[in-house]
């Protein structure tokens, strides 16, 4: 068996292969060259037949609808909020333009940076308030404020003229050059738009965008910012479209209310990138295209039948309809039927066979073994935990200096929590506090109100009433990512990992702190991936860093997201149900694995229904039931516990008579 | 004080209207989570059939919405089992782009076939009023309410006193619950959704009396709507009505004492606003559900 | 066990030279086809003349747009008829903007540029008119505009634009304001109110006209402009009820003028004098909307009738008719003629197709046309004056001015609604 990733030597940062997020790579290897080859074409066009004035018309108005697409594409494509309003901002540079330009006799062309400025300041501003909802929501938002836009327009007429409109002077150039400025003006800005798009795809910020859309949810609860990258990604959206506004203003040298902030432009925008592919970098350019030559052509040759809206819908029924996905990528994935990428079954024997985990070095920078040494004590100074140095591969995981067995001091203490959704109150007064170092298991009977309580504390639910504290400080108000970035990772009972990308950026997604520089680097980095392949390894499933997510079985999927979950370096990990959908002797291994992650130091909260393993595993054991906690203490006087039993499994029941049973002395093996 | 009484009677009675247009909506959406952008379209299409059949045969307007229930019930039904059923599965905005592309589909087609004018239906009694006292009641209005009226008595009804009712409404609660007791997935989800279109007859058969129409009035009317099933509530049909008369009431208030190019962004304003503030609207429910706070 | 792990696909170099031929490839294509040359009036000296023109015969214009291509074509069919112009025929190349913005501006430049049309003739509405005299103006053709009299086309200091009809929209109302004038003290009006539609023609008519009208001593009692798609006119008519003007002015454009005729009745309001601009001039659509016996004694202005006897106007409505039985032209179709006719006496006149020479003999003369005559100011604006009209007996009127009146009769007060 060949493995290409060599082990990383120590010391040195792994040789993992840089993965470009996205797509699997396509039938077109090297599909920038393609697109540069078409854009030097399309450069040189003027050149070489400078009076077609005509056909430049068409293409720059096609580089017009592509930079709207490919603007759109970011927002709604990336990070899957749909706008059906985007032409505003076209209109907003445009009127930007024609209201400085008449108003203080500057060059139009000189404004068109400050149309982009409007835009995006009008985009922030709009996000932060309009970005807070979903799905319909969302879309039926930005049509009432397209329209919200065109009804201030045409009544502020002092600002803009009302429903007389802007007129701008004629362009300053002489005729011969007809519309040849605006035609590279339209394709510099295209190529410009392009090159923001794909550098966002290769940053975190990409990454980030498509873990939104994929599933947001998860997306906060892996650290990823998420008001903040929605925002940032709505203004990136808005900035060319602004610029391209001024300049189309110029060019249409009339500007007014109903053009400009009609809502076909901005359903063409969406048509355009519907066909062309959605999310793909080059899609919404090549739908563009397609749309506007093809509705020059239908101007040209069916001009006289007054079928223009009749085409139009029946276009966009029909992509919706039948090509949902878009051409690039139905054409990608039609491409990758015929080639397909061999698909790993589990690796069972190899991945019970590691056995022993390989437990990494545990030497700091500084030489010190932190497990021994109490001076470093990171549940007294969080700040002295080993750092992480850069290139540094271990799995480290922050320390924790043995203590006395009687009373650990307390990771969560959650009191006097309680939610209700309308009449049904799931967590009622739940008081619960998990203990630093410990392995404490939750179970309960179902509908008790466990996964609400995980959701509670992970921050995707705020409570009625009541406290959550974490290290002493209080979480209860604080944003998932937040919690995430304090040290909270959490699995969840349906495997929620991010389809659209592979298992490696999976793991490689949970961002540890909110600093703004994080954004903007590479998405996958060489010590990040390499730390990522670790803990690959370590859950057994190294060699699967290269398939889609969604390719995986359900229990592939689980160990999966536990790595992720371990990426952020967490203090507490909360495990929903990890044993579920798992065959038993991977199950071992996952208790063998949590073991020895607790023997480093991370606390764990396990909810489970598989009491075999519950009782081996955790100590405490916390039964939870119609809302609040009935019982806690060591397993095996859970297991006796009458109420427990009531809660359990009825009042009628009553335990078999038992025989004597001597205390066990170690944890017995899972039957 | 005249003024205002007027004010208010005339609000009243275009929000009874208003909520019969949105009945439709608000049921489509409350049974199958989809938006029907489409929805001014069909009202529009209804509104060009009676048209057309008052001005072939004569026969009054508001008697032709008997004939053209039926109609639109049977249209919304086909629209449903050959396009809708199939974004039910994908994320709520294809299924509004899907409706959109209706919506033009449907403008591009009364287009080609009637032309791109106004037309209204004009009745004997299409511009007279009932006086009460000072009081103006435009008769077509009148009319009009009564109709919408006994539209929703009936759609209530349907809905809590028949078994298709009680489907439609376990279907729109709980569609997997719904089909372990026998309710038919597919066919009551059509069914709801051919109920909902099936009120626009009526509605359509009342604007071609009330305002002149052409096929792109379908932009005025889906804006009005879905201020109004936003601010009731998506999916609630008290809400509908509420929202039909609070908002039919803030336009004719706007209208009269304040001004008229700022009337229309009141629907606009309150779409943003619910949807921001109270999502559910007045009456709708708050789902169980992760709430990003 | 499968080993081999996904790793990124590099397929053969050639792949991607092919699939790098095949996009570039039509892109070249597209180059190689369609001729060259420069742009601007060019065309053949030989042969038919060849006029561009788009027009909206879809979109929110098409009913005006349909007229205007009607009356195009009945001009070329009256030329042609009587040996062309310049002893050449005339051939219309006419292409649909769909109302829309962005294609009248594609469908000029390819009639300039690619097409190498001799002569070109306007499209209908301030909206569309403006980005495409832009691009008339660049190309330095000469542009005969049918409508679009919104007062800030002509602004811009276009050497080559004309209007052609009598006045631009600030001074279309003159002439009722004139009338006004000339009736005794007692039976002016003393109030008015003004309802007007957001839109870039009406408004300026009838500000123009309220203007006007308070120097004259009327009150005004009540003035709103309403949006575009205003559909319920209920709340503006009892404004306007409850204060009782003597004249109500409105902007209307045509279905806001119908909306609010019947709810006027509905408020159990007639006012003694009724003013609206254009909605009365579309003969049985109005009259239908409104009801027949409700059209007496409204007043509008008009820039053509079909009484009038100017040149050419009696052969107009006969070719009308001919193409069209039973249908009376719509002023529309009558301004695009004239537009047509105004080209036509500047082409005769110079003798040849020289843009700059046809523009400026424009500027010196005067045409006439089936409009009357009309002149222009150095910026296309033409000196002139509207027809004030008026619906009698269920048809339409010619009351003033005297020279071109149908009738001495002038219906006032309106009568009460029926």
């Amino acid at each position: 068996m060949t493995d290409p990733t060599p082990p990383a030597p120590a010391g040195r940062p792994a040789l993992a292969p840089r993965w470009v997020p996205g797509r699997l790579r396509g039938p077109v290897g090297n599909r920038h060259a393609l697109a540069g080859v078409v854009f030097v074409a399309l450069a040189l066009f003027p050149a070489i037949r400078p009076h077609d004035t005509y056909r430049q018309t068409v293409l720059l108005l096609a580089f017009l609808l592509a930079i709207e697409a490919s603007s759109w594409n970011i927002i709604s494509g990336y990070a899957g909020y749909i706008s059906l309003g985007h032409g505003a901002f076209l209109g907003l540079g445009a009127y930007t333009a024609g209201i400085v330009a008449t108003r203080l006799d500057v060059h139009p062309l000189l404004i068109a940076p400050l149309g982009g400025v409007v835009a995006v300041v009008a985009a922030v501003l709009l996000g932060l308030v309009v970005l807070r909802s979903r799905g319909h929501a969302f879309v039926i938002i930005t049509i009432a404020l397209l329209f919200a836009t065109q009804v201030l327009v045409v009544n502020l007429r002092s600002l803009t003229g009302g429903s007389d409109g802007i007129t701008l002077p004629l362009p300053s150039w002489p005729a011969e050059f007809q519309n040849i400025p605006f035609y590279y003006l339209f394709l510099g800005l295209l190529g410009l738009t392009v090159l923001l798009s794909g550098w966002i795809r290769r940053t975190r910020f990409g990454t980030g965008l498509l873990a939104i859309r994929d599933d947001e949810g998860k997306a906060a609860a892996i650290g990823v910012h998420t008001t903040r990258y929605k925002v940032l990604a709505y203004a990136c959206s808005a900035f060319f479209i602004g610029v391209a506004g001024s300049v189309y203003a110029y060019f249409l040298t009339f500007l007014n209310p109903l053009g400009a902030f009609s809502i076909l432009t901005s359903v063409t925008i969406v048509l355009a990138v519907l066909v062309g592919g959605r999310g793909s970098l080059y899609g919404p350019v090549l739908g563009a295209f397609v749309v506007q030559i093809g509705s020059e052509q239908a101007t040209v040759y069916g001009g006289s039948s007054q079928s223009r809206v009749l085409i139009f819908g029946i276009a966009l029924v029909a992509v919706v309809l039948f090509l949902p996905a878009g051409a690039v990528p139905t054409a990608a994935a039609w491409w990758h039927r015929r080639h397909p990428a061999t698909v790993e079954y589990i690796d069972q024997a190899g991945a019970l066979a590691r056995g022993q985990l390989a437990r990494p070095d545990r030497t700091t920078p500084t030489g010190t073994d932190p497990a021994v040494d109490p001076a470093v004590d990171p549940a007294v100074d969080p700040e002295a935990a080993p750092a992480r140095a850069a290139g540094q591969p271990r799995l480290v995981v922050r320390d924790r200096a043995p203590q006395a067995e009687p009373q650990r001091r307390a990771l969560l203490e959650i009191s006097g929590l309680t939610k209700a959704f309308g009449g049904l109150v799931a967590v009622d007064g739940a008081d619960l506090t998990v203990r630093r170092g410990t392995v404490t298991g939750l179970i309960g009977p179902n509908g008790s109100g466990k996964t609400t309580l995980f959701n509670l504390v992970g921050g995707a639910l705020r409570a009625d009433a009541g406290e959550i504290r974490f290290d002493g400080r209080r979480i209860d108000r604080l944003r998932p990512w937040q919690r995430g970035h304090l040290g909270i990772g959490r699995t969840f009972q349906l495997t929620r990992l991010f389809k659209s990308m592979t298992v490696l950026e999976n793991v490689v997604a949970p961002l540890p702190d909110a600093r703004w520089r994080a954004l903007l680097s590479g998405a996958v980095s060489g010590p990040e991936a390499a730390r990522a392949r670790d803990l690959l390894d370590f859950v057994g499933l190294g060699r699967f860093a290269g398939q889609p997510a969604g390719s995986l079985s359900y229990g592939q999927q689980k160990l999966v997201e536990l790595a992720q979950a371990l990426m952020l370096d967490p203090r507490l990990v909360l495990l929903d149900e990890p044993a579920g959908g798992v065959n038993p002797s991977l199950v071992a291994r996952l208790v063998e694995i949590v073991r020895d992650l607790n023997a480093q130091g991370v606390t764990f909260l396990v909810v489970e229904h598989n009491i075999p393993m519950v009782l081996e595993l955790c100590d405490p054991v916390v039964v939870f039931a119609r809302g609040r906690v009935i019982a806690e203490g060591r397993p095996e006087l859970i297991r006796r516990d009458p109420a427990v039993l009531d809660a359990y499994l009825g009042e009628d029941w009553r335990p078999p008579a038992e025989p004597a049973d001597p205390e066990p002395a170690e944890p017995k093996g899972v039957r | 004080m005249i003024e205002f009484v007027q004010a208010v009677l005339l609000g009243l009675l275009i929000g009874g209207v208003y909520a019969l247009m949105s009945s439709g909506l608000t049921l489509i959406f409350g049974v199958l989570g989809i938006v029907n952008v489409a929805q001014g379209a069909f009202l529009v299409l209804a509104a060009m059939l009676t048209w057309w059949l008052w001005h072939s045969t004569g026969i009054d307007p508001l008697l032709a919405a008997l004939l053209l229930t039926p109609v639109m019930f049977g249209f919304g039904w086909l629209l449903y089992r050959t396009a809708i059923v199939r974004v039910r599965g994908m994320p709520a905005s294809m299924s509004v782009l899907l409706t959109f592309g209706l919506a033009l589909t449907i403008e591009g087609i009364l287009n080609v076939t009637a032309g791109n004018r106004f037309r209204s239906a004009t009745p004997s009694y299409f511009d007279e009023s009932f006086r009460v006292g000072a009081l103006n009641l435009p008769k077509p209005q009148v009319f009009g309410f009564l109709a919408a009226t006994a539209v929703l008595a009936a759609l209530y009804l349907i809905l809590t006193r028949t078994w298709t009712g009680r489907a439609i409404r376990a279907c729109a609660q709980n569609p997997s619950g719904a089909a372990l007791v026998g309710v038919a997935a597919t066919g009551t989800a059509a069914l709801a959704f051919a109920l909902g279109t099936a009120t626009t007859g009526v509605g359509g058969s009342i604007m071609s009396v009330l305002y002149p129409f052409f096929p792109a009035s379908h932009y005025d009317w889906i804006s009005r709507l879905l201020g109004i099933i936003v601010l009731g509530g998506m999916g609630s049909m008290p809400g509908a009505l509420v929202g039909s008369l609070v908002l039919g009431l803030a336009e004719t208030l706007t209208a009269t004492y304040g001004s008229l190019q700022w009337s229309t962004l009141v629907f606009y304003a309150v779409i943003v606003v619910v949807l921001l503030v109270r999502p559910q609207g007045l009456f709708g429910a708050r789902l169980r559900e992760d709430a990003l706070p | 066990m499968a080993v081999r792990l996904p790793g990124p696909h590099r397929p053969s170099a050639r792949r991607t030279r092919l699939l790098a031929g095949l996009v570039a490839g039509p892109l070249l294509l597209l180059t190689a086809c369609g001729g060259g040359g420069s742009g601007g009036g060019g065309g053949s000296s030989t042969g038919p003349i060849v006029i561009g023109i788009s027009l909206p015969l879809t979109g929110d214009f098409s009913q005006p747009g349909t007229e205007a291509k009607r009356g195009y074509e009945i001009w070329r069919d009256l030329v042609n008829g009587k040996g062309g112009l310049l002893g050449r025929q005339v051939q219309l190349k006419i292409t649909d903007d769909g109302s829309n913005q962005d294609t009248v501006v594609a469908d000029y430049t390819k009639l300039i540029t690619q097409d190498k049309v001799n002569l070109l003739l306007g499209t209908f509405s301030s909206l569309l008119n403006f980005p495409a005299s832009a691009v008339a103006e660049r190309n330095n053709m000469v542009y005969v505009e049918p409508a679009g009299g919104a007062p800030t086309m002509f602004t811009r200091g276009f050497k080559k634009l004309f209007f052609a009809q009598q006045a631009t929209a600030p001074r279309q109302a003159d002439v009722f304001v004139d009338w006004i004038k000339t009736l005794p003290a007692a039976d002016r009006p003393k109030t008015a109110a003004y309802p007007t539609q957001d839109d870039p023609f009406t408004r300026p008519v009838i500000e123009s006209m309220q203007k006007q009208l308070e120097a004259e001593g009327v009150q005004t009692v009540y003035s709103t402009v309403y949006p575009a798609d205003t559909a319920n006119f209920q709340t503006i008519a009892s404004s306007i009820a409850a204060k009782k003007p003597d004249l109500v002015a409105q902007g209307a454009v045509f279905e806001d003028g119908v909306g609010l005729a019947r709810s006027l009745k509905q408020a159990n309001f007639s006012p003694k004098t009724l003013f609206q601009t254009s909605a009365p001039s579309n003969g049985s659509q109005y009259s239908d909307g409104i009801g027949a016996a409700n059209t007496e004694g409204v007043f509008y202005t008009v820039s053509w009738s079909d009484k009038a006897k100017t040149p050419l106007n009696a052969e107009f409505v006969a070719g009308y008719d001919k193409a069209y039985p039973g249908k009376i032209p719509a002023e529309d179709a009558a301004d695009a003629f004239a537009a047509a006719q105004v080209l036509q006496a500047a082409v005769e006149k110079v003798g040849k197709i020289d843009q700059t020479a046809i523009a400026d003999w424009l500027h010196g003369n005067e045409v006439q046309t089936i409009l009357g005559p009309l002149s222009w100011t150095e910026t296309g604006e033409p000196k002139g004056d509207f027809l004030l009209a008026q619906w009698q007996s269920g048809r339409v009127e010619i009351v003033a001015p005297k020279d071109v009146a149908t009738t001495g009769k002038v219906i006032q007060p309106k009568p009460g609604w029926h």
